[in-house]
């Protein structure tokens, strides 16, 4: 039966997705525990103690996040629509201070500091991109098949993003940038002549891009995938090493904070890239399918949001939130199990970074916003 | 779930949905196969990867068997040896380094060196790794740097000897340096070649490695048998406890003891050996062996010069081994050669016996029968020389002044027998005890050694044979070489009346707690065919070459010292050896002076030969050497005998 039409019922029709609510804490939950198992070798360990403790941060973000998702979600989501332009302009401009005010990590600039605090823009570029993208379909409700042309401004707004990320560089969020666009723009009716002329130009665009966009190092993380054998000590070292964990594992795995290869330093950046590793690797097949459920279910739950949305922009925003978790999941599961090359990309809500959380967090208040009043 | 509700503006997105769903399920699908195969298919090979990760085998050192005489006296044991290293990141140059100069005595150029390069690493990718400061420093070195160690709390600045590290490494050692040392042999550095060849072994860069003489032939005995054990990987976390994962993660067996090399005790008698060095005191170079005629067991094998074990088995250091064989390859003298077995030498005189023995039992000697020395002997146009105008002599004489003109007499009747084979019946008797064959005694590579014959000199002379070989090899001379070790078995069997022994140097072999697990018996290698009225005959010739008047040996016997034997004189080729100093050439184109024997001349018990190398006459030269070395030999055996009665006399 459809569901009120007029403001009145509207109102007395919003109410909480206890569904989402929960696959949301479940994952974060078991994320804080794998974080605390994950850093548990360096307990006591002298001068890097400091990182036995990040739970506690990973906490703090949490709250944060959540507070702020809770504020996404309390505000009408049409409110977003309106203000999808400015957001977008806010995130490019945000995207351009990296170069002046970034910090350089690990020979990239994707941080700035802010106030003691320091977050990644390209985060925040990920939600604003769905708003973006979410609006352009809204406002083009057309029944006939679309043109390249008619397409050009989604595409244009996906590129910049992508361009500016690639400089910084950070190709595993520019590819989550693409993917996001991509399922969102697919929602709609394209003719068949742009789709191809779209997968030629971008098969062109990805080999200019290795054979002169790329660095040293990230045209390694994809031969040495392709080839882990040729290449045991470096970056195929990490993608050997995280499979052995999760195999360790097991049916049952090996227990909390007992897995020998993250508490004997075998995994690297176990708390931001291979949380999975550990997590598997701790609690076996049994954890593993309870923890990739839990996002297909995510996922899943996000299209069904989609499919009663009321509009079509809480139905494109829904397909967006969804499909960043599915594209993060998916690269980050598939780099852990040694079926996707290395690539830094983050599993939502489960790995350490504050910028990362909060961006999931205010995402799935997105989705919250919109499954609560659809 | 709700695909199916239709909005006005939504219904564009609607096909697309389940498309979404389907794509959604598949990839999980297949993320969860991947869970699958990696935790449940390929548990097994993951888990076992994982353990190799963290699980490591270390090896656990053994140590080398001891080699010891045959009265139990150690000649090759092991002994750490201390080498400090420093770390430049570490060390302190303003306040430790003056102190560790001062400790150790480091030499000025030495400090320079090792300073310049502390302050040139300490900065640099090597800042951590040790250096060697010194190798083989004293224990009280060791004890002093031990002193100056801070325990128990951070030192501070300036404090102690941070950076500073001494590490014990087992090297070989030789109590009784160059003593022996030919036979015993040294150690080196296993290098690519052998690592190549005998790897699968279990032997590791860095091993040492049996060179040469009883350490390199019995190597598989002594080396023994390196264990490991398991241990975990970075253990050093404070929130783990070790015995609990050890249990958790080694599985049995745990570890593999190491087996200790086995002890080898050899025949050499270490005080007989240092009888003979100071009997040869005063000799350049030379070889002597002494076998027991009843065993064919080796009492002493003495090589001049010698080298001390201890420095080129690398207790030392590499540099110091290097210096040390580019000066024993330079030395004229050729102080690696083992003298007793790897040179071959013409024996003179030394052979007579041997020559008379092929006479008489051919019979185209009479021992009665005399003949004439006028100084020499015409052989068609050519003239052998003797060494003197003896006058008329007989065997018993020939052999007491050593008359080559009897001898040459001998080698013509020999030449002239039927068929001409004169000198292959010299040779068949000089095979027969032994001479021109290898002994087999398994020390060190062995000169065969030369009996010429007719077919040899066709060979090396193109079809020219002469009857004058077969005069120059009556006397021990021309291409007639023997090595020392030969001699002396040949003149055991002499001694012993006809049993040519197998040398043997190792007596048995024994477990580190002293259990025997093999003896080696006195081996026969033949029985000589042999009249004993001939033997008897030659006995009584080499009693009175020491003890007639007019012996050879008699000028420089000892009073009392029972012994019999024959010297030699032995003539070399005058060519100059390369390398030597115009200057000393005289040296090296004298004779080579022996003397062989046996004592007592009644009841033998030891066969004794001296080789004084371009010692001149043998007699002269020689025979002091052999005679000291037998008078020390029965000082011994009289001091051992009463050792022994009195230790048997306590027990009631």
């Amino acid at each position: 039966m459809p569901r009120g039409s007029d403001g009145l019922s509207s109102r007395s029709g919003v109410q909480i997705d206890w569904a989402l609510m929960t696959g949301v804490v479940a994952v974060a939950t078991m994320g804080v525990v794998n974080l605390y198992s994950a850093t548990s070798p360096y307990i006591g360990a002298g001068a890097r103690a400091g990182l036995a403790d990040v739970y506690v941060s990973q906490i703090y973000w949490l709250v944060v996040g959540m507070l702020a998702g809770i504020l996404v979600a309390a505000i009408d989501y049409r409110q977003y629509e309106r203000l999808a332009y400015p957001l977008y302009a806010a995130g490019i401009l945000s995207l351009c201070l990296v170069f002046v005010l970034g910090a350089d990590t690990r020979g990239a600039r994707r941080w700035i500091e802010l106030g003691g605090f320091t977050f990644q823009p390209s985060e925040f570029m990920k939600v604003i991109l769905v708003l973006v993208l979410a609006k352009f379909l809204h406002d083009d409700p057309k029944t006939e098949p679309r043109t390249l042309i008619d397409l050009l401004p989604a595409v244009v707004f996906t590129l910049v993003p992508v361009a500016l990320v690639m400089v910084q560089p950070d190709l595993g969020t520019s590819l989550i940038y693409l993917s996001t666009a991509m399922t969102m723009i697919s929602m709609s009716k394209i003719r068949p002549r742009a789709v191809i002329t779209l997968a030629g130009l971008g098969s062109a665009a990805a080999f200019l891009l290795w054979s002169y966009g790329m660095h040293g190092y990230q045209r390694d993380r994809i031969t040495s995938f392709l080839d882990p054998e040729a290449d045991k000590t470096g970056t195929g070292w990490h993608a050997l090493q995280s499979r052995i964990a999760i195999g360790n594992g097991g049916l049952w795995g090996e227990g909390f904070m007992q897995g020998t290869q993250n508490q004997f330093g075998f995994l690297p950046d176990q708390f931001s890239d291979f949380p999975l590793a550990v997590f598997a690797e701790d609690w076996g097949l049994l954890g593993g399918l309870v923890l990739l459920g839990t996002y297909a279910f995510l996922c899943i739950w996000a299209i069904n949001v989609a499919s009663q949305a009321k509009d079509r922009f809480g139905a494109g925003v829904s397909v967006g939130v969804g499909s960043i978790v599915f594209w993060h999941t998916l690269a980050n599961a598939g780099m852990a199990m040694g079926i996707l090359p290395v690539v830094g990309i983050t599993l939502p809500l489960f790995s350490y970074g504050g910028s990362s959380l909060v961006t999931s967090l205010i995402a799935f208040g997105l989705l919250m916003g919109v499954s609560m009043r659809r | 779930m709700d695909f199916l509700v239709q909005r006005s503006d939504v219904g564009e997105f609607r096909r697309r949905y389940r498309w979404m769903v389907l794509v959604v399920l598949g990839t999980f699908a297949v993320l969860t196969g991947r869970l699958v195969q990696l935790q449940v298919l390929e548990a097994e090979l993951h888990r076992t990867e994982a353990r190799t990760n963290i699980v490591r085998r270390t090896p656990l050192a053994t140590s080398r068997g001891v080699l010891r005489d045959v009265n139990g006296t150690v000649l090759a044991a092991n002994r750490p040896s201390y080498n400090v290293y420093v770390t430049p990141g570490v060390i302190d140059l303003e306040t430790t380094w003056p102190r560790v100069v001062k400790l150790m005595g480091l030499e000025p150029e030495v400090q320079a060196t090792l300073e310049a390069y502390i302050r040139e690493a300490r900065d640099g990718p090597r800042k951590m790794q040790q250096t060697l400061l010194k190798v083989d420093v004293t224990r009280d070195v060791v004890a002093a740097l031990k002193t100056q160690e801070v325990r128990g709390r951070k030192p501070r600045p300036g404090e102690g000897l941070v950076g500073v590290d001494v590490a014990p490494v087992p090297v070989r050692y030789y109590p009784h340096g160059e003593l022996g040392a030919h036979l015993l042999g040294y150690m080196r550095e296993v290098d690519a070649e052998d690592l190549a060849r005998i790897g699968d072994h279990g032997y590791r860069a860095g091993d040492r490695i049996g060179a040469v003489g009883i350490e390199r032939r019995w190597e598989s005995y002594l080396r023994g048998q390196r264990g490991w054990k398991k241990v975990v990987r970075g253990l050093s976390r404070p929130n783990l406890n070790p015995e609990e994962i050890e249990a958790k993660y080694l599985d049995e067996p745990r570890q593999l003891d190491p087996v200790p090399g086995r002890d080898v005790s050899l025949t050499i008698d270490i005080e007989l050996m240092r009888a003979v060095h100071a009997a040869m005191r005063t000799q350049l170079a030379g070889a002597v062996v002494v076998v027991d005629v009843r065993t064919g067991r080796i009492l002493a094998a003495y090589s001049k010069p010698s080298f001390d074990p201890n420095v080129v088995s690398g207790g030392s250091g590499t540099k110091a081994v290097r210096e040390a064989f580019r000066r024993l390859y330079a030395d004229p003298l050729r102080p690696t050669l083992d003298k007793t077995i790897s040179a071959a030498y013409p024996p003179g005189s030394t052979y007579k016996p041997f020559s008379a023995l092929a006479g008489l039992a051919d019979r185209l000697i009479d021992a009665r029968g005399m003949v004439n020395c006028r100084g020499g002997y015409w052989y068609g146009k050519r003239y052998f020389r003797c060494t003197s105008v003896h006058g008329n002599v007989d065997l018993h004489e020939a052999i007491v002044v050593s008359c080559n003109t009897y001898f040459y007499a001998l080698g013509e009747a020999l030449q002239n027998a039927p068929g001409k084979t004169g000198i292959d019946r010299l040779a068949k008797v000089g095979r027969d005890f032994g001479f021109g064959a290898k002994t087999g005694v398994g020390t060190n590579p062995e000169a065969p050694g030369r009996m010429p014959t007719r077919s040899w000199y066709r060979r090396r002379y193109k079809g020219a044979f002469r009857g004058g070989f077969t005069l120059n090899a009556a006397i021990g001379q021309g291409a007639t070489t023997v090595t020392v070790l030969q001699q002396a078995l040949a003149y055991a069997a002499l001694a012993n009346g006809g049993t040519l022994y197998q040398p043997q140097v190792v007596r048995s072999i024994e477990t580190s707690d002293g259990t025997v697990v093999q003896e080696f018996p006195p081996r026969v290698r033949r029985l000589v065919e042999l009249d004993q009225d001939h033997l008897g005959l030659i006995k009584r010739a080499l009693t009175d070459v020491v003890a007639d008047r007019h012996g050879t040996a008699h000028a420089e016997r000892i009073a009392g010292v029972d012994v019999a034997g024959k010297t030699g004189t032995a003539q070399v080729s005058r060519a100059t050896p390369r390398g030597v100093d115009p200057d000393k050439v005289w040296y090296f184109n004298r004779d080579h002076a022996w003397f062989t024997g046996y004592a007592p001349a009644k009841a033998p018990e030891i066969a004794i030969v001296v080789l004084v190398e371009h010692g001149g006459g043998g007699g002269k030269n020689a025979v002091p050497v052999g005679m000291r070395i037998v008078q020390d030999w029965e000082n011994l055996k009289a001091k051992r005998t009463a050792a022994h009665r009195k230790s048997t006399e306590k027990v009631p």
